[in-house]
């Protein structure tokens, strides 16, 4: 399963710059092309593009979102059990751990260290294992 | 461009291979009935190493395949499946080789879209593979050839764009030492079987992976319910005694003639507290832990002598917590070290008694050292400690001179001399080059008596924990495909695993027992035997954690998991056949490489004969030959040579030594 481009796509760009896996290929202002085989459906060429030329996997045209509104994770600490699998799911690798807590609390804690990198894409909270993140729009 | 595939639920369905003499990469479908024979990790080593080893092949020569696999399990939101092996044919001990490690490789190795990467042939020049986003590609290593395993780390992953996850050689690798490993996370070693000389000796210097593939699940809110369920446990943590008391619990276990079945959850409280560390002087109280290159005691070691490194004073150092992936509890930490290293990884159980109560000593600051001198230069640190036992006591017989040793007092507890003796073993300076391939080799270069001081099993330095207390270890010294491997099974071990709990037909063990019935072979032992070693190949082919596994089987769901993650519907019995077929593979594997597996037993020291006359294992004796016929039987394997007889690998669908599906 794969997102597509359809060919309404006006070449601007901008899915390919976001894209984490680099599997948008195409020229400036030519039509774009994802590669199937890097997809991860993370979603956010539908998101950035400005013509409405991205399809999902499920066919469904995907709608612009402003940067601004795009839902960011929100980690609930006192769930968390430091596990790093959040970490390693998120595509852009915008998610840290931080130090020991504190004194009586020798673990660290995953925190959303590069804001501006999240695309968005819920990787984080869909493999949480114990459903302590949560996805809250800006 | 990667052609799409079917999804694949739990696995990639796909390897890639690497020839490091032609340059050659190349990608291999797997098909899903090997999956279903094999799982992966550990079964899918076994199944590409046995069909494309040849017979013969020089461990250190191009024939050689080294792989990196990850687990069935990994990345699929199970909890402690970050765990990847390197497997290939080992140098240390000419057997089947592998080693294991946590960290934040495992997944990386499945986000590239591979279930394992595999090398063969040697480069002309020190390369490492990069893998990221369908591209992979092998890149000049020579300005990295001779940097420590740390640093090597820091700059692959600021030239490969800073995101990269890393196995790497350290100069103990490249030097060739028979007793280095693979490092990954700044310090973790896949220490076994010397596997880190395979890679120096391929000129392999690194595998990058930069992977940010989804791993797809069959059932993920089924997969999340059971990691619920599974966590609950772990985070059950009452209050445990401060750290200089729990050596007194292991007094009483020597003390009293009976024992309880040990129930995991008791030292799963232990591990989330200090790690295994915990266990640093309770297990030499009861006798547990190897003393004085193994002639010793708890006698020669008492508390108040290795209250140096009681749990509360080796978690002083600890900065925060290390957690490997996916992985709720822990044990690891990261730790302050005096001198230009600045930080080191709590030093684990095997390090603390290799290097201390093995040796003699108690220096915890020189102990913290140790531990990163050889993190960083990627050997192993329980083969580094009983090979320098060993040098001790040949030093003490009088078959060493300090001319031998250029100079340095190799007398027991010598924390300086320890320092100095190995920093000449990872230089291959002087002695050091005589010990740097482990204690066997050492004592054929010696000459003399040497040999009789030397204890391993077919090569490999014995691991810390002495088969006089607990026969099971003796037992899965001897019988496994890589011998002297304490992760794989013990009658403790079994006690832990509980698996009679969800697999029919398993023996109980009764809650309280007498001590002596441990000592008494029989069909019932080798039944757990052999249980423990198929469900270590489940565990080890979904990627998991011993320690996790600890916690029992009805509170860790391996089978549970695995047929969520995959969408199959096997049953725990189905699961523990697969088990036995990775075990006769792997078996197989040693009898084409013409290993003699009779071979590959303790010497008579570790066995108690003659038995201590002192000590929590005083007059104790094990009958191995006994025990090892009744475990090779349990297999339908022949009961003297071990060899799997055809019957047996046809029953288990092995047709034609899996040349090929």
């Amino acid at each position: 399963m794969a997102y597509r481009i359809t060919d309404t796509c006006n070449g601007c760009g901008a899915c390919r710059r976001l894209c984490p896996v680099e599997a948008i290929r195409g020229e400036k202002n030519m039509l774009h092309v994802i590669d199937r085989g890097l997809c991860i459906e993370c979603g956010v060429c539908g998101r950035v593009c400005p013509v409405a030329s991205v399809k999902d996997s499920f066919g469904i045209v995907c709608s612009l979102v402003k940067k601004s509104e795009w839902e960011r994770p929100r980690i609930d600490t006192k769930t968390c059990m430091s596990c790093m699998i959040c970490i390693d799911a998120c595509p852009v690798h915008c998610l840290a751990l931080s130090e020991a807590a504190g004194p009586d609390d020798p673990h660290g804690y995953p925190y959303l260290e590069k804001e501006k990198a999240c695309i968005g894409c819920g990787f984080c909270a869909r493999e949480c294992p114990v459903d302590a993140i949560a996805m809250i729009g800006g | 461009m990667i052609e799409e595939l079917p999804v694949k639920y739990g696995y990639m369905g796909k390897i890639l291979m690497v020839d490091l003499s032609g340059g050659v990469i190349r990608e291999e479908i797997i098909p899903d009935e090997v999956y279903e024979k094999y799982l992966s990790g550990i079964g899918l080593a076994a199944y590409v190493l046995y069909r494309d080893i040849p017979a013969g092949a020089d461990p250190l020569g191009p024939e050689n395949v080294l792989g990196f696999v990850s687990g069935l399990l990994t990345g699929t939101g199970s909890l402690f499946s970050g765990r990847w092996m390197v497997a290939g044919k080992s140098p240390l001990t000419g057997t089947w080789g592998d080693a294991n490690c946590g960290g934040s490789f495992s997944p990386a190795i499945k986000r590239c879209g591979y279930d394992g990467i595999f090398f063969t042939g040697i480069s002309e020049k020190p390369v490492y593979l990069f893998v990221k986003n369908g591209r992979a590609e092998l890149r000049d290593a020579s300005h990295l050839w001779g940097r420590d395993a740390v640093e090597s780390e820091e700059m692959l992953i600021a030239e490969t764009g800073g995101d990269s996850r890393v196995a790497v050689i350290g100069p103990a690798g490249e030097k060739l030492s028979l007793i280095s490993g693979v490092c990954n996370d700044r310090g973790r070693l896949a220490a076994r079987s010397g596997l880190g000389a395979v890679m120096g000796s391929k000129r392999l210097k690194a595998v990058v992976l930069d992977g940010r593939k989804r791993i797809d699940v069959h059932n993920r809110t089924g997969m999340k319910r059971l990691s619920q369920m599974c966590n609950r446990w772990v985070q059950f943590q009452p209050p445990f005694l401060p750290g200089s008391l729990v050596a007194y619990v292991g007094t009483l276990m020597r003390v009293l003639p009976t024992q309880m079945a040990m129930d995991g959850l008791l030292y799963k409280i232990l591990l989330k507290k200090w790690g295994t560390g915990s266990m640093n002087q309770m297990s030499v109280e009861m006798g547990d832990a190897p003393i004085k290159n193994w002639k010793g005691s708890n006698v020669d070691w008492k508390i108040e002598r290795s209250m140096s490194v009681n749990p509360d004073a080796i978690k002083r150092y600890e900065k925060v917590k290390y957690h490997c992936y996916s992985c709720p509890l822990g044990c690891g930490g990261i730790c302050s070290l005096k001198g230009k290293y600045g930080e080191t990884h709590k030093p684990e159980y095997e390090t603390v008694l290799a290097l201390g109560g093995l040796c003699m000593n108690a220096d915890v600051e020189r102990i913290f050292h140790i531990n990163e001198m050889l993190n960083r230069a990627g050997m192993d640190t329980i083969s580094a400690g009983g090979t320098i036992a060993f040098a001790i006591e040949c030093y003490e017989a009088g078959v060493l001179t300090k001319e031998d040793t250029g100079g340095l007092e190799l007398t027991w507890g010598n924390a300086e001399a320890i320092v100095a003796l190995i920093e000449k073993m990872i230089k291959r300076e002087g002695i050091g080059d005589i010990l740097a391939d482990g204690s066997k080799v050492a004592a054929r270069r010696i000459g003399k008596d040497a040999g009789k001081l030397a204890m391993h099993a077919g090569g490999q330095e014995l691991p810390m924990h002495d088969g006089r207390n607990d026969p099971g270890f003796n037992v899965h010294y001897s019988v496994e495909a890589t011998p002297g491997r304490h992760t794989i099974g013990s009658q403790m071990y079994y006690e832990m695993f509980q698996l009679w709990k969800v697999v029919k037909g398993l023996p109980r063990v009764k809650p309280l027992y007498f001590k002596d019935r441990k000592y008494v072979a029989g069909q019932e032992k080798a039944a757990m035997a052999a249980a423990s070693s198929k469900f270590m190949n489940v565990v080890n082919g979904a990627g998991l954690c011993l320690f996790g596994s600890f916690l029992g089987a009805r509170r860790i769901p391996v089978f549970d998991w695995l047929n969520a993650a995959t969408g199959w519907r096997k049953t725990p019995e189905e699961y523990m056949a697969i088990g036995k077929r990775i075990q006769t593979l792997k078996q197989a594997f040693n009898v084409k490489q013409k290993v003699d597996l009779r071979s590959l037993r303790p010497p008579d020291r570790v066995l108690g004969r003659p038995s201590q006359t002192e000590g929590a294992n005083r007059g104790r004796t094990v009958q191995l030959e006994k025990m090892i016929e009744d475990y090779y039987g349990q297999f339908g394997w022949d009961a003297r040579t071990g060899v799997p007889t055809e019957q047996s690998m046809a029953a288990l669908g092995i047709h034609g030594g899996e040349r090929g599906v």
